[in-house]
């Protein structure tokens, strides 16, 4: 895609290229973390769950996680529908969803624990192991794939030195594929937690890696 | 930095503020006519604000086409039950980018949609389900309901009018199969996203047993826009049986993919020579899928003929599904292509039907095998057969989906799947 005479104004300039800050992609007053308590009940079921910062051992449901759940259900007629955000705020404090964290959530919601699990198998997003603190997910779906997704998949492996699905020795990153993302026009998308990178080149996968690294996010 | 996917053929509407980050504003939004037509709709009535719509003639953006208005009229009248509006923002089919686009730049304009719709089919809750992946787009949706919560146009007593609508942004969790209206619906009541049997139908028993109805966030857009400026003035654009605009989400070997608002109706040829430029490299064309990865390929001359509209797409034997146009060039190995839409068919079936989980895996095994050079032709007939038998048997058409691009591949491009058979050659560049 050598000859496209235009960087692609994804997030924050996650083109790889970096040039653009995030007021000039956001908007100013554009809040990108929401408070830890959900915020207002309406939206308090969508928090980032890909976070970083993973603490396998934090406690779940306490303080501020309390609350958001408590309004999570006060959202939808029965208590099982809160069935999806729950797991996803176990994820975010834990990084990924152990056999105790699906449990707690079956306590909380009063479903079985075994129902709980058959759930959470069914969606991709939650994590049954734990994974590196950088989750990376390349598209290598069609239109990813026409512009050459599995060479940035090749190069991301190369460079964390790692295979497929595992986490590398640092325990930096884990490197999967990913069914389409929904960035078509902007080929190769990679999700590295929480955050969209889009026309991501092979070249500028180092470049990626080390940005994450120097950032500590 | 201006928003670079535009063109001087498009007809921006729903897109007009692309690329302007103050458009998410609530204040900006209000201030350059926003909640307008929601004011209107409250005046209207229920009733009026679906004939007009049904007057826009407004077909389904998510890829079936159905008409907008009609789809509201069937929900009941005075049920004495809770109705639920759902919107389908689960964007996962390949090839598909609109959704995200329109709620990341303006997502004021998809809750006023939202708002509009759900007073007019009697509804008191609406749930967005948005893609799970879709972090960032969660965000700024979330803090558009909460902007809007707290300006009163969600809420009690809606700008006075009496009117209460709550909205909830529902995330999900990672599974195509969600945007599958059953699907969604199970997914949101916290089990696995596997779609129902029908009837009955979602206006019957829908979310939590409710009459329900759930449209694509470009249709509610829309609505938006019909509501203010009238069914009439909507009609102006696109052809008479597929009015209206609609955005293009082209992807693959065209010099400037995006997202283009084109009245229905433009022809495939324009769209990618004067809209995104001309082919990559001065490539020829080869393929073209026309509205995702679940309709059929059509070649370089029927793409040559082919009007994108509901009705143009079918005269040339595809579907325009969501809009979404991924064009491949002569270097394109379409072999490894349809293997790699299967594999994610494969991926995503939910398992209910067993001729979708069996024949999805079987049919990604045995193009496998032919694209490492060990098919044979006999492979050929067993996938037409299998893939044949994969339509019209399951709850949803996810197996459907499996069959379009295998048949259509093997029936316009079996030379190159008998050159990987007969040379264990690959056509195009590796």
């Amino acid at each position: 895609m050598s000859d496209v005479p235009f960087k692609n104004p994804g997030w924050a300039g996650n083109t790889g290229e970096f040039d653009l800050s995030e007021e000039q992609v956001r908007g100013d007053d554009f809040v990108g973390d929401r408070p830890r308590d959900g915020g207002h009940a309406s939206g308090a079921g969508t928090l980032p769950y890909m976070l970083a910062e993973k603490a396998p051992e934090a406690p779940l449901f306490e303080g501020e996680y309390r609350e958001r759940f408590e309004k999570i259900l006060t959202r939808y007629p029965t208590k099982q529908a809160a069935l999806l955000p729950t797991l996803a705020m176990a994820q975010e404090v834990r990084g990924h969803l152990s056999p105790e964290s699906m449990d707690r959530v079956a306590e909380l919601l009063e479903l079985s624990p075994a129902y709980v699990r058959g759930v959470a198998t069914f969606y991709t997003m939650y994590n049954k192991r734990p994974v590196g603190r950088h989750l990376v997910q390349v598209c290598t779906n069609i239109s990813c794939n026409l512009n050459g997704a599995d060479e940035v998949v090749e190069a991301f492996l190369r460079y964390t030195d790692t295979e497929l699905g595992e986490t590398s020795k640092d325990g930096n990153f884990t490197v999967i594929e990913a069914e389409c993302l929904a960035a078509c026009g902007f080929p190769t998308c990679v999700q590295i937690n929480s955050r969209y990178f889009e026309n991501v080149t092979p070249d500028q996968v180092a470049r990626i890696c080390e940005h994450l690294k120097s950032q500590g996010e | 930095m201006a928003y670079p996917y535009v063109s001087e053929h498009e007809v921006r509407v729903l897109s007009r503020h692309f690329g302007d980050p103050q458009q998410r504003r609530i204040d900006t939004y209000v201030e350059r006519g926003g909640y307008q037509a929601l004011r209107k709709a409250f005046d209207m009535g229920p009733e009026k604000v679906i004939e007009e719509v049904k007057a826009s003639g407004l077909r389904g953006r998510g890829g079936a086409g159905f008409p907008t208005g009609v789809k509201w009229s069937f929900m009941p009248k005075d049920s004495g039950r809770p109705h639920y509006l759902l919107c389908n923002a689960d964007e996962s089919e390949p090839g598909t980018f609109k959704d995200r686009e329109l709620i990341r730049w303006d997502p004021h304009q998809l809750i006023e949609g939202c708002l509009i719709g759900a007073y007019a089919i009697g509804a008191g809750h609406v749930y967005i389900y948005c893609r799970g992946e879709f972090f960032e787009v969660n965000q700024i949706l979330a803090r558009a309901v909460e902007d809007a919560y707290a300006k009163g146009y969600i809420g009690k007593d809606i700008m006075g009018s009496g009117n209460d609508l709550e909205l909830t942004v529902h995330q999900g969790a990672g599974a195509y199969i969600c945007g599958e209206e059953t699907g969604l619906m199970n997914s949101l009541e916290g089990r696995r996203g596997q779609p129902r049997v029908k009837p009955p139908f979602p206006a019957a028993v829908g979310a939590f047993g409710m009459p329900s109805t759930i449209n694509n966030v470009e249709t509610l857009a829309a609505v938006t826009h019909i509501v203010d400026n009238g069914g009439e003035w909507y009609r102006q654009y696109g052809t008479e049986k597929s009015p209206g605009t609609k955005l293009f989400c082209v992807s693959g070997h065209v010099r400037k993919p995006g997202n283009y608002e084109l009245p229905l109706g433009f022809p495939l040829t324009q769209l990618i020579e004067d809209v995104c430029g001309g082919m990559r490299d001065g490539n020829a064309l080869k393929a073209v899928i026309p509205g995702g990865s679940s309709v059929p390929i059509i070649n370089a001359e029927e793409a040559s003929r082919c009007s994108l509209d509901y009705e143009g797409c079918v005269e040339v034997g595809t579907m325009l599904g969501c809009a979404s146009v991924i064009v491949m060039d002569e270097t394109t190995d379409i072999v490894k292509q349809v293997r790699r839409m299967v594999d994610f068919y494969a991926h995503e079936s939910c398992g209910q039907c067993t001729p979708c989980r069996e024949g999805s895996a079987w049919t990604a095994k045995i193009l496998r095998r032919i694209e490492d050079g060990r098919g044979t032709e006999e492979d050929l007939d067993v996938l037409m057969e299998m893939t044949q038998q994969m339509v019209g048997t399951t709850i949803c058409v996810l197996s459907d989906s499996v069959a379009a691009p295998v048949q259509s591949s093997i029936t316009k491009f079996r030379d190159e799947y008998l050159a990987l058979i007969r040379r264990g050659e690959r056509v195009g560049a590796a």
